[in-house]
């Protein structure tokens, strides 16, 4: 691939970025979140167009139009949500579409399935043709993704982050598939953001950061510190005036909390902390090392295992969203348009979601509208939400106001603690800025405030404490000065510490 | 992290064309008013006009002469005389008697599937709740003689209203508990209340009559004098119009105030367009799908109710086989976006519809057994169109970049 | 939920001891009581069904027990119906039981069950491919009007049958176009379909014939099969053409939907179109054509009702009556599958079947018999008998990326 471009609105994912992949090895892609990695390959796998550049396979210029064009060119792909129908089984889902038959009319089960068995023999696969698909674990279906690819001949395999779904030892056993595949000629593009494991798998490493190719340097060679330095290293972003924090007494505290996700994977494992009056602490990490679930059990949107939860010294007990709304936690949450807003309501209405049934805004069951008007007229002017007044359908305002909408509900609920989870996703550098000031100012009023947040640059700019979570357990504090690179290494894994 | 999270940017009509029909609904509600509604009912009409021409009739007298029959023709020589006797005048106001006692029906039956509506679901069982509330009503009616007319006509009301809420509750309970598609329910609900209330009039059934000049007609008694609801325009012998009517636009009254007025619309609504931030906000999902099946039963009881107390007295197998009444209730739904004003409107021009095709047509225009089923026709279009102009008007939005400024700007930098 | 190889592969005993077996031999138990009473076994002590009975409710409770709360206790009930049914039967006279309970019940049973048959087969190809089909009722309602027409117009049943199932297919497809191409809500369009059907025939058959079918259009003939003794001529010797065709019809359906790579994709696209189409299929194709299929299938179910042996070439208005909702509820309790969906229409067909004979004891009794199949599948939706399973996708309309 070379000197691609792809633009979305607002956003450059991919600038002039290069890429080379030889046969028989396995080539793995590294980078941040949003460092433009699976747009890269989404492009190569025929989903996207590139709006400069070209695609050359064994030297000739190819052009997908769509995914069908790249498979049949011999590209396949293993997204991270799998595509496979679970009540059917292994056998069927590979040979989709592409079906032997006998006879004339009907389906050759029986071939289907010796030839699933074939590849399962070749690859060292351990699945059963007949299983059905929402039978077997997850390692297992992921195998039968990348025997769908195999199945059409690929010659190039794409992974997206395969071990996002894994355990540790089904990662391992992925990894004894993938040096089969390099065996058998097949090259590999391994995209990740996890180091240890890159290292372990990879023959060549391209960076990307931020749209660009950093570099490709060959494995040997290549440590830990030196792809983190390529993946983090970047310039400092604005910073938002503080004060030094003040900090009161505990009013958030966390004791050995457990928590596991929907599919029963432990995903919060023994995480305590404390959030005083007067201090925002940060929680960094890349996605999915537990902080979307520690939220959820917090704030009641999910059940914890075990663990204490006290808010003002009052412990929650298994709280539901009820339980924990009146012991005095806000939450901003992190999908606005889901969780937050019901977006067809007004403003007025989103702004009673929590309180509509007790008054003044409503008295015996009967509603008082003009009350809520006139509440959310108020936090309208006090949080300058524009884009309509109190009866204008929240759906109309724009991401940064509705993010305002919000956080004006919760705010002005006056609660004990607040979490605000991503709360600057997907909003303009006006808007961000303007939450930014708001919560240091709450802070400064002796709010207790746990920010949750993927992005570095939020985290350090806001944050009187660092809190770095990493595979669901807590592995640095850093109060005061510290470097981001000793932040992005925690976040990686990476245990070396670094001069501040 | 992957693609860029499309979830969190989805504007209103995405979120519209993937969600609940609720939004679905609600969307059309803001985009194009009543020109929509007007504009599918003029294009339904101009259909069944082509079907009528092409069958060799001619779809503009035909449709004078549905006007006249619905006695909208009386807004051009008003009068309250209805007798027989009255020459055209009284004869537009019978008719336009006529028309508003189906109007009440169905702006009962329209508001209880436009209720389950605003909570996100799709109530198909008005036929049957309206059977229900008939039975119950009718069975008020002919038992309890001696009572003063207000108490007897209050129970029987109340106790249509109750049963109506009853059966649609348990579609509700079986959605709230096992997750029973409230569709599939409704409907079942719909043919058991059917064949309950064939078996209770029919001949030698519970209900049936007494009367022994009667005993071979599957027909119940009629109710009782004191359970009659009064007239409040025509007259007593000759069919007139009840005070049911009144109670239908009271319903309308009901339905606004507690779809705008009370906790209880808020939580229905909110569990309508987004289960998670209801839930999220505290509210009790699982209760409020309840509540709402109830309530909109209760309205589709209630026109059973006034139905039989108002002018019906007593009902038979035949008439349980043709009913349509609470099916078109949901066109009138779909036409009045949900809204009282608007479920007023449309049930009064099914109304009309409805009474015009049987009346006073004259057979060289086009029969009455034809442009009864003309009704059919247009009702069918109706849905048809208003099921599909949602995405009408979600491309035509789209196409005008009328698209809210609810996408997302996203920073210098990747924020994904 | 274990594999079939895992489940082929456990010892018996093991199978036996396993809740959810017993609970459906418990039904199975329940069922047998009542059927101990009437001819031709015709015990007439109540202590058998009582004793059958009282077996069916101890392993029903034992299977609720046992983990499978909401079979168990279905079963038990079912038990004590049985008892009740059968104990019923035994105290009715022996000649009542035998006009109600004969040869011909079996002819009339297959004989209704047939519209129900082809409505329920048409049903499962479209809500497979992943499109509701409430409009079944609709589409059967067209395919009996535009039957007789044909035949009559024609002067034979077959192209009756032909034009009856093609006005079914073009409903259909209107009902497609707006589904799947404008993405409506699939309910709504149900439902409108069937409004419109109502109205159509209605309108039609008054415009063509007046509110009554004149001349004698030429009917679907019946297959004679002699020569096979007493009890099966009456049962099966006398059977429509049509249907031995819906017998057929689903056992090709059968093959077609778990047998062929086009029913694999079918399948595909009703389960998870985004996987289907990323391999190439076109969803909306597949989905046009089985919505069409659905049409023409449930109308031929139609053109039976006015064309064969009990409409004998009339027609009569709202001539379907609920039975294209039933169909819908045999689709359902039948799980999406054919042999449960010909297995439940056969079940509605023979309460249908068992409500008209019925009338010998009582008129009211055998309408409100007649509420069964809706009970029934109320109970199925509920599930208390296993889980009814929808293909995943559904009534859910499917954007191309």
């Amino acid at each position: 691939m070379r000197g691609i471009r792809k633009e979305f609105p607002g956003v450059v994912a991919n600038d002039d970025v290069s890429l080379d992949v030889r046969r028989g090895e396995v080539h793995a892609l590294l980078g941040e979140n949003g460092a433009g990695k699976s747009t890269l390959m989404n492009i190569l796998y025929g989903l996207y167009r590139p709006d400069a550049g070209e695609i050359l396979l064994n030297g000739k210029r190819v052009v997908f139009s769509s995914a069908s064009d790249a498979i049949e060119a011999g590209i396949g792909m293993v997204h991270q949500h799998f595509m496979l129908i679970p009540v059917m089984t292994v056998a069927e889902n590979v040979v989709l579409g592409t079906e032997p038959v006998k006879d004339g009319v009907l389906l050759d089960e029986g071939a289907a399935e010796r030839r699933v068995a074939d590849m399962a023999k070749t690859f060292k696969f351990a699945v059963e043709p007949g299983a059905l698909v929402e039978d077997i674990g997850v390692g297992q279906q992921q195998r039968v993704e990348i025997m769908k690819a195999l199945y059409r001949n690929a010659d190039i395999l794409i992974l997206d982050e395969p071990t996002a779904v894994l355990t540790p030892q089904e990662a391992s056993d992925l990894f004894e598939v993938l040096r089969t595949l390099r065996r058998e000629g097949i090259s590999i593009v391994f995209i990740s953001h996890k180091l240890k494991e890159v290292l372990e798998i990879a023959d060549r490493i391209t960076v990307l950061r931020r749209g660009k190719t950093i570099e490709t340097v060959p494995r040997e060679g290549a440590t830990e510190e030196s792809l983190a330095r390529a993946m983090v290293g970047r310039e400092v972003l604005l910073r938002v005036e503080k004060k030094p924090a003040e900090v009161g007494d505990v009013l958030l505290e966390v004791e050995d909390l457990w928590a596991s996700d929907d599919r029963g994977i432990q995903k919060v494992r023994g995480v305590s902390f404390q959030v005083r009056a007067g201090e925002i602490v940060g929680i960094a990490g890349v996605d999915g090392n537990g902080q979307t679930e520690l939220i959820e059990a917090l704030t009641g949107l999910r059940r914890a295992d075990s663990g204490v939860i006290r808010v003002g010294g009052h412990e929650l007990q298994h709280p539901t969203t009820r339980d924990s709304l009146d012991a005095g936690l806000g939450h901003i949450p992190e999908d606005r348009q889901r969780h937050g807003l019901v977006l067809e309501f007004s403003i007025a209405e989103n702004v009673a979601l929590h309180d509509y049934a007790t008054t003044p805004d409503s008295k015996l069951g009967w509603l008082f509208p003009k009350r809520l008007v006139e509440r959310a007229k108020g936090l309208i002017k006090e949080f300058d939400v524009r884009g309509g007044g109190p009866l204008t359908p929240a759906g109309a305002l724009s991401g940064g106001n509705q993010q305002k909408l919000v956080a004006a509900r919760e705010i002005s609920r006056d609660p004990t603690a607040l979490i605000a989870a991503q709360p600057t996703r997907g909003l303009d550098v006006g808007a961000i800025e303007y939450l930014h000031r708001r919560l240091v100012a709450e802070r400064d009023e002796g709010r207790a405030i746990l920010l949750v947040s993927l992005e570095l640059d939020e985290i350090f700019s806001l944050s009187d404490r660092i809190l770095v979570i990493y595979e669901g357990e807590i592995v640095g504090e850093h109060t005061g000065e510290v470097s981001e690179e000793q932040i992005g290494f925690e976040m990686l894994g990476v245990q070396k510490k670094v001069p501040a | 992290m992957t693609e860029p999270k499309k979830d969190l940017v989805q504007s209103p009509e995405e979120a519209a064309s993937s969600g609940t029909l609720a939004a679905r609904l609600s969307l059309s509600q803001r985009a194009g008013g009543v020109a929509v509604p007007l504009a599918t009912v003029i294009l339904a009409f101009l259909i069944g006009g082509l079907v009528v021409l092409a069958t060799g009739h001619n779809p503009l007298l035909a449709y004078r002469d549905i006007f006249n029959g619905a006695g909208l023709n009386w807004i051009f020589h008003p009068t309250t005389n209805t007798a027989i006797d009255g020459g055209v005048p009284a004869q537009a106001a019978f008719n336009l008697t006529q028309t508003l006692l189906q109007t009440s029906t169905l702006i009962l039956t329209g508001l209880a599937v436009a209720f389950a509506f605003r909570c996100g679901m799709f109530n198909i069982g008005g036929q049957g709740q309206y059977f229900i509330g008939l039975v119950v009503a009718n069975w008020i009616g002919i038992s309890l003689a001696g009572l003063n007319s207000f108490p007897h006509i209050l129970l029987a009301i109340a106790a249509a209203t109750l049963a109506g809420a009853v059966w649609a509750g348990i579609a509700g309970v079986l959605k709230a508990t096992t997750g029973a598609h409230e569709v599939i329910s409704t409907i079942m609900l719909n043919w058991i209340a059917y064949y309950l209330a064939s078996w209770l009039f029919g001949v030698g059934g519970p209900l049936h009559n007494t009367d022994p000049t009667q005993a071979t007609s599957p027909v119940s008694n009629p109710i009782l004098e004191s359970a009659k609801l009064p007239v409040i325009w025509g007259s007593t012998t000759l069919q007139g119009l009840s005070a049911g009517f009144l109670i239908a636009i009271a319903a309308l009254v009901v339905y606004w105030a507690l779809i705008n007025r009370t906790t209880l619309g808020y939580e229905v609504r909110a569990v309508g367009f987004n289960p998670d931030a209801a839930a999220y906000g505290g509210i009790n999902v699982k209760k409020n799908i309840i509540r709402a099946m109830a309530i909109s039963g209760a309205f589709a009881g209630l026109a059973g109710g006034i139905d039989m107390l108002g002018y019906l007295f007593k009902y038979g197998q035949l008439d349980v086989q043709v009913s349509q009444v609470g099916f078109i209730g949901i066109a009138v739904a779909l036409l009045g976006r949900n809204t009282a004003l608007g479920v007023f409107l449309g049930a009064f021009i099914f109304g009309g519809l409805l009474y015009g095709t049987t009346q006073g047509l004259t057979s060289n225009v086009i029969q009455p057994e034809l442009s009864q089923q003309l009704t059919y026709i247009i009702q069918g279009l109706v849905v048809l169109f208003i099921g599909a102009d949602i995405l009408i008007l979600y491309v035509w939005n789209s196409r005008k970049r009328l698209r809210p400024r609810g996408a997302a700007r996203t920073p210098a930098k990747a924020v994904y | 939920m274990t594999t079939w190889s895992q489940r082929l592969d456990n010892p018996v005993s093991e199978q036996l001891r396993n809740p959810a077996t017993t609970g459906y031999v418990a039904i199975g138990l329940g069922a047998f009581a009542a059927f101990l009473a009437i001819p031709p076994i015709e015990a007439r002590s109540p202590a058998w069904p009582i004793a059958v009975g009282i077996l069916a409710v101890a392993l029903g409770i034992w299977t609720a027990t046992r983990g499978r709360q909401r079979l168990g206790w279905g079963a038990a009930v079912g038990g004590l119906l049985g008892i009740g049914l059968g104990i019923l039967a035994t105290r009715s006279g022996t000649g009542n039981l035998e006009t109600v309970f004969d040869a011909t019940l079996i002819d009339q049973t297959f004989g209704l069950a047939t519209p129900l048959i082809f409505g329920a087969i048409a049903g499962m190809f479209s809500e497979r491919s992943g499109v509701i089909n409430i409009g079944l009722e609709g589409m059967m309602l067209m395919g009996a009007f535009w039957g007789v027409y044909g035949s009559d117009k024609g002067g034979t049943w077959v192209l009756g049958l032909l034009i009856g199932m093609a006005s079914g297919g073009v409903l259909a497809l209107i009902y497609a176009y707006f589904a799947i191409h404008l993405r409506a809500d699939q309910i709504v369009g149900g439902t409108a379909v069937n409004f419109l059907a109502l109205g159509i025939t209605g309108y039609f058959f008054q415009q063509f014939y007046n509110g009554q079918v004149s001349g004698n259009p030429s009917t679907i003939p019946n297959l004679h099969i002699s020569g096979l003794g007493h009890f099966l001529e009456n049962s099966i010797g006398n059977l429509s053409l049509l249907t031995w065709a819906s017998f057929l019809l689903v056992i090709v359906a059968y093959v077609v939907l778990f047998k062929t790579p086009i029913g694999l994709r079918i399948r595909a696209c009703g389960e998870h179109p985004r996987a289907a189409d990323t391999v190439g299929i076109n969803v909306y194709l597949v989905r046009y054509c089985c919505v069409a299929l659905s049409g023409l299938l449930v109308a031929a179910g139609g053109v039976y009702l006015s064309l064969g042996p009990q409409g004998n070439g009339t027609f009569i208005f709202n001539m379907t009556s609920g039975k294209g909702f039933i169909a819908l509820a045999a689709m359902i309790f039948g799980n999406w599958r054919p042999a449960g969906a010909f297995a439940a229409a056969v079940l509605f067909g023979f309460s249908s079947a068992l409500a008209l004979k019925l009338q010998i004891y009582s008129p009211q009794a055998s309408t409100l018999f007649q509420v069964l199949p809706y009970v029934l599948t109320l109970v199925a939706v509920a599930g208390v008998i296993g889980r009814t399973v929808a293909p995943a996708a559904d009534g859910k309309p499917y954007a191309k990326q």
